[in-house]
């Protein structure tokens, strides 16, 4: 199996765009949840909302003119990842290369306005459905990029990000493709802010959030022999599920843990998924706990600085490869106190060498994502 | 590539009826499950669609009341389907615990969630009704069949467009030639709503009537719902056990167009390219190919692009290959069509009967050469097929069955 590179790392986020304010952010321990100005409803004030972007930066061909926003946030974080991997596509045909992107909730703002328009008239908009098919980020970045090779979307709820880089990796792995993009995006909207206020969401201290992140995959001795800057290696897995109630978190640790084990063996770092959910966070806390034994690697949550949304664990998995890149861990934002007897980074970032991270992803209805990122 | 991938497990609930007899039965006599739109109203073109009957096929599976009262459609489509799907292939506890399954979804509960919003929005209900809301994921169909048959490997739910599930079976003959997974379930689920229906009237892309593919006539698409469900297996895993092997997933190619949001490129070039891919993985010639199961949507655009990439494919041949859309009978199924149109291809092989195109009174002047088996399923005994799935954003996907031992 190839051994697969992060060559490129594209991220928009609360933060602002791209990796260099998200990263000083999450190092310097700063959260960019704040009162909401675009999404905010009456009980849900704060969050971490993406400043506004300019389509044109980002979408060059007139059909792009149309994109909706979460496919515009897909579409950033493509062409920030593409710029960072320096000319990745160079000398490679467009068939084969790859796009992977995923969504959990995709466009909200326009699937909403069609049908408030449906409801009121009973009619459809014309204009605005094409955007409202889960995939349209994939058309638009797939036009926008010229990439006519595998490709594919993915939507696994709280793990789409995840589940995402993997899909990219695996097509790398396997050959499919000499480069992929892989990542994705969601965006937040005061609808879904209502519907999550009203399932108490927020009862924990979660703070909902929006963003982008998307990788560049190569193999990595292609990568080295053009000289490409490494971030990390993404080793694929295909994740795994366990016993869960199909809308609700899954909650037999040990099956999570059985799953997480040969992963975590001999990690270093560990990106929790916790979002301040008591029923995830409860059931990650046990089962690091079980799959770590009395091992005591560095573990992380981070969330609570970028938000927590269906493809957050995107914006997780850049922070472990820059994590890896720097050696440099940012500390759990808002520390969650159920991972404190774990060796949870707080206050300061930590300077030390991150040869193996896990990126953990767990989702209602049982889905396991977990993404393994090792030093080049 | 090393193993090969067979079908050994098949389940289906369309327009035609709630298991694979059912299907096989409309196939060959050529009925049309298109008629007036029941489940909801609407005001436009078009009020016609393929709806699931409401009497859905029973399962003996558990799941909790609470789970159950909140299942969309969609959920119990693909539930459906893959209990026919396990029981057909055998499937015990064991095997189906350590299967992986990739599912695809284009709308998932989103009838359930757009009412939820409506009698929000109108005031009908004071807070949103979050209960209703919860088969709105994409991945609840895929988690609501991991559930409740205990399926717990690797799980993947993909979204592209009218090719999603396609891409499922594409995703599980991956898993099991590169050793990842030795059963494999492959979903395809989608249920109608007023979105789904509302917008592609918009586009103006639904035939008042039900859809004429390849008509000169024709004025587009009919929607319809269902799921199916194919069961992959390592065909030495399947031998091993002394499971049935109704066929062989014997090639895939998949492409995009790169081309326009929903519009197919005007050759069809990536389409081509699918097509090409999955014979040359699966090393068949095109001469091998005896019978076509088109993506056949209906549109002006799509049947023109589709027949020119088969005819570029087959050559002077194609006349002689049988082409159908199995959408003139079941509508199009969206996220569902490819497993479907998968289910009926291996029904094809299987049972020696041609799915027919129906609706087709006279086709484009262009292509009178083509056999396009009008009105009524034909007995034909056949070998090898390829079935096509295309949708929006150019996403193509085509697959190479088999009956065993042919190749």
């Amino acid at each position: 199996m190839t051994a697969v590179a992060i060559t490129g790392i594209g991220v928009v986020s609360a933060f602002g765009v791209g990796v260099a304010p998200f990263w000083e952010g999450l190092v310097a321990g700063r959260s960019a949840i704040r009162p909401l100005a675009r999404a905010g409803v009456p009980g849900v004030e704060l969050g971490a909302e993406v400043p506004a972007l300019d389509v044109r930066a980002f979408a060059h061909t007139p059909l792009a003119r149309r994109i909706d926003r979460a496919s515009l946030l897909a579409l950033a974080a493509c062409r920030l990842a593409l710029a960072d991997a320096r000319e990745p596509l160079a000398g490679v045909g467009p068939d084969r290369t790859g796009l992977v992107l995923g969504s959990a909730l995709g466009n909200l703002g326009e699937t909403e306005d069609f049908l408030d328009r449906l409801f009121e008239r009973g009619t459809g908009i014309p204009l605005v459905f094409p955007n409202l098919v889960m995939n349209a980020p994939l058309s638009y970045a797939s036009i926008e990029l010229g990439i006519t090779g595998s490709t594919a979307f993915v939507s696994e709820g709280e793990v789409s990000g995840e589940a995402a880089i993997a899909w990219g990796a695996g097509l790398v792995a396997d050959g499919a493709a000499d480069v992929c993009l892989a990542g994705g995006a969601d965006e937040l909207d005061g609808v879904l802010c209502e519907v999550l206020r009203d399932a108490r969401a927020f009862a924990g201290g979660t703070r909902p959030g929006e963003g982008g992140a998307v990788f560049v995959l190569e193999p990595l001795a292609r990568a080295e022999a053009r000289g490409a800057r490494v971030y990390a290696r993404v080793v694929p897995h295909p994740g795994f599920a366990v016993p869960a109630a199909v809308h609700r978190w899954p909650s037999d640790a040990a099956a999570v843990a059985e799953g997480l084990a040969p992963l975590l063996a001999d990690a270093d770092l560990v990106v929790a998924a916790s979002n301040g959910r008591a029923a995830l966070d409860r059931v990650e806390l046990a089962a690091l706990r079980q799959a770590l034994g009395t091992r005591r690697p560095a573990v992380t949550a981070l969330r609570g600085a970028f938000g927590d949304f269906g493809c957050a664990g995107a914006l997780a998995a850049a922070a472990a490869a820059l994590a890896i890149a720097a050696g440099t861990i940012p500390p759990a934002a808002a520390p969650p106190a159920h991972l404190a007897d774990l060796d949870l980074v707080q206050g300061e970032a930590r300077r030390t060498p991150v040869r193996n991270a896990v990126v953990n992803a767990l989702a209602r209805g049982g889905l396991c994502r977990p993404v393994r990122l090792e030093a080049a | 590539m090393t193993r090969t991938v067979a079908v050994t497990g098949l389940g289906v609930v369309s327009a035609l009826g709630g298991n694979v007899d059912a299907l096989a039965a409309g196939l060959l006599e050529g009925r049309c499950g298109i008629a007036p739109l029941r489940l909801f109203r609407h005001r436009g073109r078009a009020n016609v669609a393929a709806e699931v009957p409401e009497e859905l096929p029973g399962h003996d599976v558990a799941l909790d009341p609470a789970t159950t009262r909140r299942l969309s459609r969609a959920d119990r489509f693909a539930l459906a389907a893959a209990d026919e799907a396990c029981h057909d292939a055998g499937l015990d506890a064991s095997l189906r615990r350590s299967a992986a399954l990739y599912a695809g979804a284009t709308t998932a509960g989103m009838r359930e969630t757009e009412e939820a919003y409506r009698r929000r929005r109108a005031g009908e209900d004071r807070r949103f009704r979050v209960s209703h809301m919860l088969a709105t994921p994409l991945s609840t169909p895929a988690a609501v069949v991991s559930q409740a048959l205990g399926v717990f490997g690797p799980r993947g739910t993909f979204s592209t467009a009218c090719s999603s599930s396609a891409l499922a079976i594409m995703a599980g003959a991956e898993a099991i030639t590169h050793g990842r997974a030795r059963v494999v379930l492959a979903v395809g689920s989608d249920q109608l709503c007023r979105l789904t229906y509302a917008g592609f009237d918009a586009l103006q892309a639904l035939d008042p009537e039900p859809c004429r593919p390849f008509d000169r006539e024709r004025r587009g698409l009919s929607l319809g719902e269902g799921a199916a469900v194919l069961v992959l297996e390592d065909a030495e895993h399947a031998r091993a056990r002394g499971a049935r092997v109704r066929a062989l997933v014997a090639g895939w190619g998949t492409s995009t167009d790169a081309h326009h949001v929903t519009a197919p490129h005007p050759e069809g070039a990536g389409a081509r390219r699918a097509l090409e891919a999955a014979l040359a993985v699966g090393r068949v010639p095109a001469q091998a190919v005896g019978y076509v199961n088109a993506h056949g949507s209906g549109t002006r655009h799509n049947d023109e692009a589709e027949i020119a990439v088969l005819r570029a494919v087959f050559g002077e041949r194609l006349p002689l290959v049988p082409i159908s859309s199995t959408k003139s009978q079941v509508g199009h199924c969206l996220a569902a069509a490819g497993a479907i149109e998968a289910v009926a291809t291996v029904v094809a092989l299987e049972r020696g009967v041609l799915p027919p195109t129906v609706n087709l009174r006279a086709p484009e002047p262009d292509w009178r050469d083509l056999d396009f088996v009008p009105r009524a399923g034909r007995r034909a005994s056949l070998a090898v097929a390829v079935t096509s799935s295309s949708g929006f954003g150019g996403h193509n996907v085509t697959l190479v069955l088999a009956r065993p031992g042919a190749l």
